[in-house]
């Protein structure tokens, strides 16, 4: 199987501390892999490190071969890398449809001149744009609230918003950062359905979670972080039963 | 006649200038008060392309309002890679900078001003003429910032707005949309600049110095920022008050201050009973609602 995200010998430090130890990973299409550590393991510097909110100092990044380290973040996403927030990053003056609407990796709504040159085109772009983010909310059970801003939902709504709008990138990788902190009752079924489904149709999904419950049921294999490095990979049961590596999580 | 034909001309000049300024500062958030410089560039590029170079004033003035554009670019694009922040400060020297160079240089005519400036449109159609036009500009800058606004690119603008990193995490990119954004606002204040120059045929650099960068940021937020109207309301205001108390039959030596008083007075006002402006823009970014219909397939 080729794999879709490769990550080699990738390392960052922030003077002293350490995020990154020459980190090897690599992402596999349909499949759905859990990042696991105690906290400031390195799972979401790693999201940061791949999505380029920050440049690493050393290693590589391809995704589908192609290098993705040295790109600006929106250069990755344009490639199709499609990522999630921990703190959920809505945009909250726009409604919960219009949030979707900016999600495309292509839009061409945002260029002056094609606005003014191809006006039938953007249109065109835009409606097409529309139905797919309609059909998206459809997936997610959001429909309801389409017309609603963004930043009057409920929490576990909120989160589905956020998976929606990475959706929306048919991503062929997609970072899920913590989807479900937070999130009780039936945004549950449904992140774990949403997902399940997105890998089913071929995309890598990696998924930091300290729900470990949701790790187990989701993953087709976890991943345990500490320090900056990957310690272990294997099926997420073996690594929840692991007494090692259950010390470092809790740290006892 | 004359007197209130000149004033439709400064009302229509304002009003295209708050509202590509209200582009700039309110939908973009690109905080910048240079805008008159832009004023100035296209004022002087195309007054002296025409008076020097002979070119047709409809050239010279285009040329005004590239020049222009592309001057804003050159200032936006080193210090929005950086941070936005630095566009304040970049945009403040930029226009101290330029009007220096305009002040000291003679082919400027110095701070004495560009005198004998061609003339356009008043010879052949009358200052009524000329006044259609600059108020067809205005009005054509109203729709272009309400179409702007309003679809595919104000939303972009409004997510920008909000969360510039969850935006470039999508595949936006916002250093282009800014860049793009302060360019189009500039070149309109260009255009704006050379219609000044080849109506009244005399420009002097402290017309756009920072006095003039306070009226126009005024206009825009006692009118209301981030709304279509305000920045219009504002503009037609700000013009025609102090121009209105000199119908007041007082010396020139109280009308100077009581003008100043007004303005600042007003300012005041409106900080303190009304923040938000005349019109109050919404919470929420609207698309245009033929706009929204039309990728709704119903029209």
């Amino acid at each position: 199987m080729t794999p879709v995200l490769e990550i080699a010998g990738l390392d960052k430090r922030f003077g002293g501390i350490v995020v990154a130890d020459g980190i090897d990973l690599t992402l596999n299409p349909g499949r759905v892999v859990g990042l696991i550590g105690p906290n400031g393991a390195g799972k979401t510097s790693l999201f940061n490190l791949i999505s380029g909110v920050f440049p690493s100092d050393a290693g590589t990044i391809r995704l589908d071969g192609q290098r993705l380290d040295g790109l600006a973040m929106h250069r990755r996403a344009s490639l199709g890398l499609a990522r999630t927030w921990q703190n959920l990053r809505l945009f909250p003056s726009l409604s919960v449809l219009d949030n979707l609407m900016v999600g495309p990796r292509r839009y061409l709504g945002d260029r002056l001149l094609r606005l003014a040159l191809d006006p039938a085109g953007v249109r065109a772009q835009e409606a097409g744009t529309r139905r797919r983010a309609e059909e998206v909310l459809e997936r997610t059970r959001l429909s309801g609230v389409a017309a609603t801003p963004a930043a009057d939902l409920t929490f576990g709504q909120q989160k589905l918003v956020g998976v929606a709008r990475a959706l929306m990138n048919d991503a062929r990788c997609l970072l899920l950062d913590e989807p479900m902190a937070g999130v009780e009752g039936q945004a549950y079924e449904i992140m774990q359905q949403v997902v399940r489904e997105v890998a089913e149709g071929g995309v890598a999904v990696c998924v930091v979670e300290h729900n470990v419950a949701f790790i187990r049921d989701l993953c087709d294999e976890g991943v345990f972080m500490f320090a900056g490095k990957v310690l272990a990979r294997g099926p997420v049961a073996d690594l929840i039963a692991d007494p090692r590596l259950t010390e470092l999580y809790f740290g006892t | 006649m004359d007197y209130l034909i000149t004033l439709a001309i400064m009302i229509g000049l304002s009003v295209a200038l708050a509202s590509s300024f209200n582009l700039i500062i309110g939908y973009a958030g690109l905080v910048s008060i240079a805008h008159p410089v832009f004023y100035a560039i296209g004022a002087y590029v195309s007054a002296l392309l025409a008076r020097d170079l002979g070119l047709p004033v409809p050239l010279a003035m285009l040329c005004g309002a590239l020049a222009a554009a592309a001057a804003s670019a050159a200032v936006a694009l080193p210090s929005l890679r950086v941070s936005g922040d630095y566009l304040l400060i970049a945009s403040i020297g930029f226009q101290l900078g330029v009007l220096e160079a305009i002040k000291n240089v003679s082919v400027t005519g110095g701070a004495g001003g560009l005198t004998n400036i061609p003339a356009f449109l008043v010879q052949d159609g009358g200052k009524g003429a000329y006044a259609a036009l600059v108020i067809a500009f205005a009005a054509l800058t109203v729709w272009l910032n309400w179409r702007i606004a309003h679809g595919p690119y104000g939303r972009a603008l409004s997510a920008m707005r909000d969360d510039e990193t969850a935006f470039a995490g999508l595949g936006r990119n916002a250093v282009a949309m800014k860049v793009a954004v302060f360019a189009f606002g500039s070149g309109i204040a260009g255009l704006a600049g050379a219609l000044y120059a080849h109506y009244f045929r005399f420009v002097t650099p402290e017309q756009f110095e920072i006095l003039q960068s306070a009226a126009l940021l005024t206009m825009v937020v006692v009118g209301g920022v981030r709304t279509t109207w305000g920045p219009v309301l504002g503009a037609v205001l700000l013009q025609a008050l102090p121009q209105a108390i000199t119908f007041v039959d007082l010396p020139p030596a109280i009308l100077g201050p009581l003008q100043g008083l007004l303005f600042t007075g007003l300012v005041l006002v409106f900080m303190v009973l009304r923040p938000q402006g005349l019109i109050a823009a919404g919470e929420a970014w609207q698309p245009a609602k033929k706009y929204s219909a039309k990728t709704r397939g119903e029209a």
